[in-house]
């Protein structure tokens, strides 16, 4: 690094981060729903997304529709496909605790991961529109085409979850579960409906950061785990179980990571990341925002 | 009927005997270095010590660590340092106990933040983004940690896979001789009471935090140990194959299987694990993962307790099913 960087520069890595951050953020928003509900860490939320993105490599490569139009194709299938793993699985081994949860989300990680590579093989694959390379270009600063179109989709994903959780009778259902699963089952909601929706809604989330991720990213079956990692910690920054910390999250690391890789070096990239998100952790346990709910 | 030498206590010691006598003679039985059951119980052991190191801090002490890995790492850096620079030498006990004790002491400076301040899935997610800062810290760490291809060493002191076999059927044996006196004194009964209720622990006068750690660095400690018996087995480590999560999830997987906060649970699960993954890499290299993937996700609908929850309740029913039992007991 010479000298402070030119303003220019230092937009273009902060807008960088910004836009692999809303990537972060909607994964993140799907990690903490569920959190939220089911006290449980998915961590197959990664492996899910990867499958999304290789169903999204087929369809390109077959039918060569374009993979934004496959935005819609993948929110039903995925919706269905986290309501089925929700009343098959996860319903079943909530009576017994957190721990069996997360040792199912682990094996059902393992599972989807190495189908993947059976399937389709653990090359890294990419998916090359016409205008993956395309760059838009404002007063000196480039920025990646496919980069911003996938972050104006994460944001209004992000809007309609709000929105969805602010307005709808389902959504108010869902925070209220999230917030104390005992008060809100004496006034009549349903936990396990409630639950399998939000499990639904965050595997959706998960098929819409996979999307995204093979718009922009090349990747491979085992991408997954480290997605899932990066999810996580934008959950922690938001504190567990908060849905617009999680975006902001995702937006905080992807900017944290961008500029570390810009001003040290692309290795300590992550070091910094994580040490972040321990003092982060260790200074306020409920996140950045502070609203989450207490669960211990 | 039962005579009181086959007492349940006593039959338990036998049965306990039996198979540590049976750990101990089989090497000399067998061609040691064809044997894949030698090299199989080898693994093995190193993978009950890892489980019993995450029983002890999750199981008994409740603080659900996801950052073994993180100590695992420390002792095969620790002990591949010191014997590339020559200070030790290979197989080196002093090595061993050296990096268990770096990665207590690493441990103990960790865990006064962590341990301090964050309960629950806070501590786990902690103790995740510490794994991984080590890890990366190793890729980066120039001339000293050998950056992401890691420390090679000369492989010609290897002779025999029988001291390799010894030294970790004495760790596990150490590791459960210590874990079983210290569930049986006022430190296991602190350590319980903190999983239980933490606040009603410290009403009680149990310093909450003071426990907390050495459950956190003896875990640690022991952890090490394999790390550090891992390095001196495979004569080359990087930061991407000792730091990978895999030490970190397969011993609590290994856990729960077998049933978490129980004595012989992690034991159990190891076992049970180890060889269902090792049957399925044998049988269907292929689609070994894929089978593992499924055979977790059955256990969890089906045993979700762990397999010592529904042993333990059905446990006369087993006991009179096996052979060996009823012959010592009719016998009399």
């Amino acid at each position: 690094m010479t000298g402070f960087p030119s303003f220019a520069i230092f937009f273009k890595v902060l807008m960088n981060g910004v836009l692999v951050g809303c990537m972060y953020g909607v994964a993140a928003i799907g990690l903490s729903l569920i959190f939220g509900c089911m006290e449980i860490v998915f961590i197959a939320q990664g492996a899910v997304m990867i499958l999304a993105a290789f169903c999204i490599y087929w369809m390109f490569t077959w039918t060569s529709i374009d993979p934004f139009f496959g935005f819609l194709v993948i929110i039903p299938i995925f919706l269905g496909f986290g309501w089925i793993m929700y009343t098959g699985l996860f319903q079943r081994v909530a009576k017994a605790g957190k721990n069996p949860s997360l040792l199912l989300a682990f094996g059902l990680m393992v599972l989807l991961e190495h189908v993947m590579s059976l399937i389709w093989s653990p090359n890294t694959r990419t998916v090359s529109t016409s205008y993956s390379a395309s760059a838009l270009r404002v007063s000196g600063i480039i920025i990646s085409f496919t980069r911003l179109m996938v972050s104006i989709v994460a944001l209004i994903t992000t809007g309609l979850v709000f929105l969805f959780l602010k307005k709808t009778m389902l959504g108010k259902a869902v925070r209220g579960v999230s917030e104390d699963m005992r008060a809100a089952a004496l006034l009549g909601i349903s936990p396990v409906r409630v639950s399998a929706a939000t499990f639904s809604i965050g595997i959706a989330l998960a098929g819409i950061a996979g999307v995204a991720t093979s718009i922009t990213y090349p990747f491979d079956p085992y991408f997954g785990f480290l997605f899932s990692l990066k999810a996580l910690i934008a959950v922690a920054f938001g504190g567990l179980g908060s849905v617009e910390g999680a975006f902001l999250g995702g937006i905080i690391l992807g900017v944290l990571e961008s500029l570390s890789s810009y001003t040290i070096s692309a290795g300590w990239a992550d070091a910094v990341a994580y040490v972040a998100f321990l003092i982060i952790l260790v200074m306020r346990p409920k996140g950045l925002l502070g609203r989450s709910v207490e669960k211990i | 009927m039962v005579s009181p030498f086959f007492s349940t206590r006593n039959r338990n010691y036998l049965v306990g005997l039996i198979l540590v006598g049976f750990c101990v003679i089989y090497p000399f039985l067998v061609d040691a270095e064809a044997s894949y059951l030698v090299y199989f119980l080898f693994l093995t052991f190193i993978y009950v010590v890892l489980a019993l190191g995450w029983n002890l801090v999750a199981g008994y002490a409740g603080q659900v660590s996801l950052g073994q890995h993180a100590f695992f790492g420390i002792g095969c850096y620790m002990t591949a340092i010191t014997w590339r620079a020559g200070w030790t030498g290979y197989l080196d006990p002093l090595a061993m106990l050296m990096s268990g004790m770096g990665a207590a002491l690493v441990a103990i400076v960790i865990g006064l933040p962590l341990l301090a301040k964050l309960r629950g899935d806070y501590f786990a997610l902690g103790t995740l983004g510490l794994g991984e800062i080590l890890r990366v810290v190793c890729i980066n760490g120039g001339g000293l940690t050998g950056g992401a291809v890691g420390i090679g060493i000369e492989s010609s002191g290897y002779k025999s896979m029988t001291p390799y076999y010894f030294i970790a059927l004495l760790i596990t044996l150490l590791a459960l001789v210590s874990i079983w006196l210290i569930m049986r004194s006022n430190i296991g009964l602190a350590l319980v009471a903190i999983r239980e209720d933490e606040m009603a622990a410290a009403a009680n006068g149990i310093g909450v935090l003071k426990y907390k750690i050495f459950a956190f660095a003896l875990g640690a400690f022991i952890t090490a140990l394999c790390g550090s018996l891992h390095a001196y087995y495979i004569f080359h480590i990087h930061p991407a194959g000792v730091y990978s999560l895999n030490w970190a999830i397969t011993p609590v997987l290994m856990t729960i299987l077998g049933g978490t906060g129980t004595f012989w649970g992690p034991v159990l699960g190891a076992f049970i694990l180890a060889g269902v993954f090792e049957l399925a890499n044998l049988w269907m290299p292929e689609l070994h993962p894929i089978f593992s993937g499924i055979f977790i996700i059955l256990v969890t609908l089906f045993l979700p307790d762990g397999i010592m929850s529904f042993i333990t309740g059905h446990r006369h029913a087993i006991l009179s099913r096996l052979p060996l039992f009823n012959w010592i007991v009719r016998k009399k």
